[in-house]
Formats: C-alpha cells, sequence, structure tokens
C-alpha cells in the first residue's frame, strides 16, 4: 500500500515548532485543497496542539515523504523546520502508527481521550472535502474500531492524569452525586477554568466562580453558567459550598484554619471538599486536620496523576496487541484488492449461479438441448464478465495502485465476494 | 437424605470459600470481564445452602433454628442473601470480599459442630419461635453488614485524609455510599429486631415458665436496640453524620457480640438451649 505518513509531535519538536505548522480548523480545508492540487490523491489531515500529522495516497508511486513535508512548509512557511523534525511511515507503519494515534498510546497524556475525537473531526473533514477515498475509508474504520476497542477492553483511558481532572475525581470518592452538591472555584484563571469546566461537564448542583478580577470570573461564570460571588465577599459564604478548588496566583493564605472551622460548625460538620491547586498554596494545609474537611494540594493530586499514568502505561501491551489483530485483518483484506485473485473470485461467483440455474432448470429442456443450454449460458456469463475483466487487468497494469485497488474493492463489495468467502449470494 | 446433607455440609465451607476467592481476587485485579462471574459463584452457593436448610428442616422435622451450629448457618445465609441484593440492586462493587467472609466463618464453624438433632425441645417447634429467632437472626445479619460498611467507611476516611491512593481507595465505592449502606442495613437489622422482640415479649412470658424481664440475652438485645435506635434517630434529626454515625454502629455491633458471647455461654437462663 503506498500509503505515506508524516508526524511532527511532542516527541519531535519543541512546542514552538509544533505552533509553527498548527494547521487551525479554518486552515485544514484549504490545506487540503493544495494537497489535492499537488498530486496527493486522498488522505487525513490531523492537527492538534501536540501534533500534526498528514497521512496521503499520492497519485505517484515517485512521490515522497520530502513532497508531503515540503507541502506542509510551503502552506505554514516555516523555517525553522528541518527533516529531523518529522517522523515518516510508509505503508503498513503509516496505518499502524494512525492506530497508534487513535488509541491514545502515542500521545504525550497516554490514554488521551481527546485525540479519538480529534481523529474522527479530522476524518469528518476529510470526508466534506472528497478527501477520504474508498481506501482511507476502510483505514479510518480500522482506526475507529480499534479506538473503541482500546477503551473498551483495556484501561488505557481510566483515571484522571491531569491535577484538575484529579481534583475533580477525588471529590467523586467522598461524594455520591455532584448534582445535589455546590462548588466554589476561586481564581478564573486557566487551571480555575479547567477545574470549573470539570465539574460543569460532571453535572455539579451549583457552581460560583470568584477572582480578585471581577471582570474575568463573570466571563467565566457566563461561559459555565455559574454565580459570581465579589472576591471581597468570598469568605462569608465558603459555608455554603461542599467544595472549594482554589487555584488563584495569591501569594499569601486566602482560607485559614479558623475559616474554615467556623464554616464547618454553620454546615453542622457537612464535609467539605478542600482542593488546593495553587502555587503557591491558597488554603492553610493545617485544615487537613480538622473532621470532616478533605483537603488536597497539588502534592496529593499528583499522586493521584502518577498513580493513574503508570496504570495506563501498563495497559500499553494490551493495545498494541488490539493494534496488530486490527491491522492484520485490515492488510489481509487490502490484500485482496489484487487484479488476478479478484478477476477469478468474480468468475468463479458468476459460474456458481450460471451453474445453480441450468441444474435447477435443465428438467424443462428436451435432452439433445442440455448441452446446448449449458454452452449458451456460458457465452452469456463470458460476454458480460469481458469487459471487468479487461478493465480489472488494465487498471493493475497502471501507475496507480490505489486506482486498481478502489476498482476491485468496489467490485468485491458489489457482488459480495469476499477473499475468505467467495459469494456471500447465500 | 442425610447423606446428602452430610455432603452438602462439607461442600458448603468449600463453596462459600471459591466465592471469597472470586470476589478477592476482582478486588485486587478489576477486570472487566470476571465482575458476573462471582456473582454466579455467589448464587450457586446461596442455592446450594438453601438446598440444604430445607433437606435439614424436612429431615430432622425443624427448622435449624434450636442450637448455636444451626443458627451460624441460617446466619450465613442471611448474610450472603442479604449482600446478595445489596449487590444486585447498588451494583456496587469492591466491598464483597469484605462481607463474604463472614458468612464463610460462621458456616465453618457450624459445619465443623452441626450434629443430626431430631430430638429437640417442644417448645423449639413453635411457629413463633421460627419468626421470633429468623428475625432477631435477620436483624443480626443487617447489624453485622452495617458494621462492615461502617468500618469500610473509616478506613477510606483515614486513607482520604492521609493521600493514601491505594487498592481500597481505588475500589470500594465513595463515602457517601458507605455511609448510606451502613445506614439502611443498620435501619433494616433495627426493624427485624424490634420485631423479633416484640414476638419475645408478648410470647416468651407464655411459653416459659421461668422467664424474666431480667435474663441477659433480654437485656443486651435491648441494650443494642437502644443504641441502634439513638442513632437512626439523631441521624433522621440531622445532628449525627458521617464518621459519628458508623462509629456508633460498629459499637452497636460490638455490644450485640459481647452481649450474645455473655447470654449463650456464660449465663444460665431460660432462654439458652444448649
Amino acid at each position: 500500500m503506498n500509503l505515506i505518513a508524516i508526524s511532527i509531535n511532542h516527541r519531535t519538536a519543541p512546542v514552538d515548532l509544533r505552533e509553527a505548522v498548527y494547521l487551525k480548523e479554518d486552515e485544514i480545508r484549504p490545506f487540503i485543497n493544495f494537497a489535492k492540487e499537488n498530486q496527493i490523491k486522498e488522505g487525513l489531515v490531523l492537527s492538534t496542539c501536540n501534533r500534526t500529522e498528514i497521512f496521503g495516497i499520492p497519485n505517484s508511486n515517485e512521490t515522497s515523504h520530502e513532497k508531503f513535508q515540503s507541502l506542509l512548509l510551503n502552506f505554514k512557511s516555516s523555517q525553522n523546520i528541518t527533516e529531523n523534525h518529522f517522523q515518516k511511515y510508509v505503508s503498513r507503519d503509516a496505518i499502524r502508527h494512525l492506530f497508534c494515534v487513535a488509541t491514545g498510546i502515542d500521545s504525550l497524556l497516554i490514554g488521551d481521550n481527546q485525540v479519538f475525537k480529534q481523529v474522527k473531526d479530522s476524518f469528518q473533514i476529510a470526508e466534506e472535502t472528497h478527501f477520504a477515498g474508498y481506501i482511507m475509508h476502510r483505514i479510518f474504520d480500522s482506526a475507529i474500531r480499534t479506538g473503541k476497542r482500546a477503551i473498551s477492553e483495556t484501561s488505557i483511558n481510566e483515571g484522571a492524569v491531569t491535577v484538575s481532572y484529579a481534583a475533580v475525581q477525588l471529590t467523586e470518592k467522598i461524594f455520591s452525586n455532584l448534582s445535589k452538591k455546590s462548588a466554589l472555584v476561586i481564581g478564573a484563571g486557566e487551571t480555575g477554568e479547567i477545574a470549573a469546566k470539570h465539574l460543569s461537564e460532571k453535572g455539579i448542583g451549583s457552581l460560583a466562580v470568584t477572582n480578585r478580577t471581577q471582570e474575568k470570573a463573570e466571563n467565566l461564570a457566563q461561559k459555565l453558567n455559574a454565580k459570581v460571588i465579589p472576591f471581597t465577599l468570598f469568605k462569608e459564604s465558603i459555608h455554603k459550598f461542599d467544595i472549594i478548588i482554589s487555584a488563584t496566583s495569591s501569594p499569601e493564605i486566602l482560607v485559614n484554619k479558623d475559616d474554615v472551622k467556623a464554616a464547618l460548625k454553620k454546615r453542622s460538620n457537612n464535609p467539605m471538599i478542600l482542593m488546593d491547586i495553587a502555587v503557591p498554596r491558597d488554603i492553610d494545609p493545617e485544615t487537613r486536620k480538622i473532621d470532616y474537611v478533605f483537603y488536597h494540594d497539588l502534592d496529593s493530586l499528583n499522586i493521584i496523576v502518577e498513580q493513574n499514568l503508570s496504570k495506563r502505561k501498563s495497559e500499553i501491551p494490551k493495545v498494541e496487541k488490539i493494534i496488530e489483530e486490527e491491522l492484520e485483518n485490515l492488510w489481509e483484506w487490502y490484500n485482496s484488492l489484487q487484479a488476478a485473485p479478484a478477476i477469478k473470485d468474480l468468475r468463479d461467483f458468476f459460474e456458481e449461479i450460471r451453474n445453480e440455474e441450468v441444474e435447477k432448470n435443465k428438467n424443462k429442456f428436451a435432452a439433445e438441448d442440455q448441452e446446448k443450454l449449458d454452452i449458451v449460458t456460458k457465452r452469456i456469463i463470458n460476454k458480460i464478465l469481458h469487459h471487468p475483466t479487461i478493465e480489472l487487468r488494465k487498471a493493475d497494469d497502471s501507475a496507480s495502485a490505489s486506482d486498481s485497488a478502489t476498482k476491485i474493492g468496489i467490485i468485491r463489495d458489489l457482488f459480495g465476494i469476499s477473499p475468505n468467502k467467495k459469494s456471500e449470494k447465500n | 437424605m442425610i447423606s446428602g446433607i452430610h455432603t452438602i455440609n462439607i461442600l458448603l465451607p468449600i463453596f462459600y470459600f471459591v466465592t471469597l476467592v472470586a470476589y478477592f481476587y476482582d478486588f485486587l485485579k478489576a477486570e472487566k470481564k470476571l465482575v458476573n462471574a462471582k456473582r454466579v459463584f455467589l448464587f450457586i452457593t446461596l442455592f446450594l445452602h438453601l438446598i440444604y436448610i430445607v433437606l435439614r428442616t424436612i429431615a430432622f422435622d425443624h427448622p435449624p433454628i434450636t442450637n448455636v451450629f444451626e443458627i451460624f448457618t441460617i446466619l450465613a445465609i442471611t448474610i450472603s442473601f442479604s449482600y446478595f441484593l445489596v449487590e444486585l440492586v447498588s451494583d456496587i462493587r469492591g466491598t464483597g470480599p469484605f462481607i463474604i467472609i463472614l458468612p464463610l466463618i460462621f458456616q465453618l464453624i457450624s459445619s465443623l459442630f452441626i450434629q443430626d438433632l431430631t430430638e429437640v425441645k417442644e417448645v423449639l417447634r413453635s411457629n413463633l419461635l421460627g419468626i421470633h429467632v429468623i428475625s432477631a437472626l435477620l436483624g443480626y445479619s443487617g447489624f453485622t453488614i452495617s458494621a462492615v460498611y461502617g468500618f469500610l467507611y473509616l478506613v477510606l476516611y483515614k486513607d482520604i485524609k492521609l493521600n493514601k491512593f491505594g487498592l481500597i481507595f481505588n475500589r470500594l465505592p465513595n463515602l457517601e455510599v458507605l455511609e448510606r449502606l451502613s445506614l439502611y442495613s443498620a435501619v433494616i437489622g433495627f426493624i427485624a429486631l424490634t420485631i423479633a422482640i416484640i414476638i419475645g415479649v408478648i410470647w416468651l412470658p407464655i411459653a416459659f415458665p421461668h422467664f424474666s424481664y431480667l435474663d441477659p440475652k433480654l437485656v443486651g438485645s435491648t441494650l443494642v436496640w437502644l443504641l441502634y435506635a439513638g442513632g437512626i434517630t439523631s441521624k433522621v434529626m440531622g445532628k449525627w453524620r458521617g464518621k459519628k454515625l458508623v462509629i456508633l454502629s460498629i459499637s452497636g455491633f460490638i455490644v450485640a457480640i459481647i452481649s450474645t458471647i455473655l447470654s449463650n455461654f456464660l449465663a444460665q437462663s431460660f432462654h439458652s438451649f444448649y
């Protein structure tokens, strides 16, 4: 298979170079058109903050990885990127690489859920721009099946692997139903925003945000349908919240032990979770000594993250086994797209039908006509199959293997002739 | 039939042990494929146990509730059946090994010492006695399960406070669920014990000429009943929750065990039959 792939990712290039070639959503479509104009017949373009990948089947067998790289570098005009910043794959290795990406084992955060969705999205774009042909469709189906199997058959995506998600998962080990709980996020910076988003996604009952700059708190609150509490007043209302996540850049402690004790008294000892994901810390760590208060800071959340990451790493061999199985299935299908066996299977398929019908009906003919019936029906089949046979042989001789494979694949699909099961008519 | 009963008597502890191993393996490995296998083991064990109880009742012409070793086998089946229901209804995983170990212990002791009694006192053949004993056993099964969930609550509570995120943290359900399971089991146990005490107070003075309200078993059960009544009331009124409540449940269980041992083995009264 002359599938070619190039990848620039977190292992091959620093973030500034990855950013330089990152294709935004509105850039991917023009890039695909540019690729099509430059002899890339069908393919897939995946671009995220950690990787930009181009998979393609060129019109000519002469087309190399360098052509793919120059296409990308011409389109994004980045000067500091060299050939060494790219990983190159061809044929079966290219498909294996796509499967590794789809299952998340090639990600910076092993088992990353996002990348599976991103692969699906990029294929959607390839379809919309008619960049996904017959072969890419099949490869994509296999990639999605591989990704789904990795999720359902292994624990590759289980457990929190970011601090803010670990904070939310820890709350689920204390409270059973977040929809009945309330949360306050102190600090509307990037970390606070991610934590607030996670809480919102988990269906928190009510969410409030407070920030030294009121405007930032209001912006975040608007995005997440949360309330805003003025920063100067938040201490008086901490007793109203079951979960408090603090992520400010304040140099001093914002919530001390006495504040928490007073809040707990007002709550009649209803448990409180305090997640301090700020550096330096916002909440007095002494609060961890109070009964019914679950205080956790970055150090404790990092323990969860590290444990989950190592558990995910231990799942990689299981995922690799699934990848090899799916790769083998796909490869078997691809090998069936050769002209000679396809012509033979097609002829066998028609001959089987002819023979069956002749056997069923020959008694309706006089004994002396039965031989003629056999000859005539054979002649009809030969005439029907003459042109398709010529076309398949021609396609096999042409320069583009993908053209030939597409034609053979369509014929196999139309007549239900799979390589293992010659005819599916029964 | 007797040889069948003897065979099942030997098989039951083995079946409980295999079930415990299946639950423990699932607790350690949490493999998706094994989720239902352990439930099948428990179901088969329960079914075999039920056959055993029915066969004993038919063969010896009384339900197996007339001495401590017969009662232990009933206790084993009521605990495992209660847990089976809890698991089916709540779909909560991870607490099985801590519960299943109890029926294993009770059944093992029962299987080792149980005798084929055909002659029992006439008073022990009464239907009211059957209801009295079974409701008392259900009550104590409820308190046992409540105490186990209470204990698991305390272990998980401590682990979360001390940032220990090991097997207990990963496998057990969350604290609120453990607290709820402990409370529900205690409430069911409390209702069953209340029924046992009411029947006892009405029936015992009629059935036993030497009845005394100062009987150690009666005093012990009343003390346990008062403890759980206090705990459940304070929970309903919103005064006690979480750690305090589960400590009360565990204390109630310990008092129940001590009072049962004292009244059954040490004090001689009309309430002891063995």
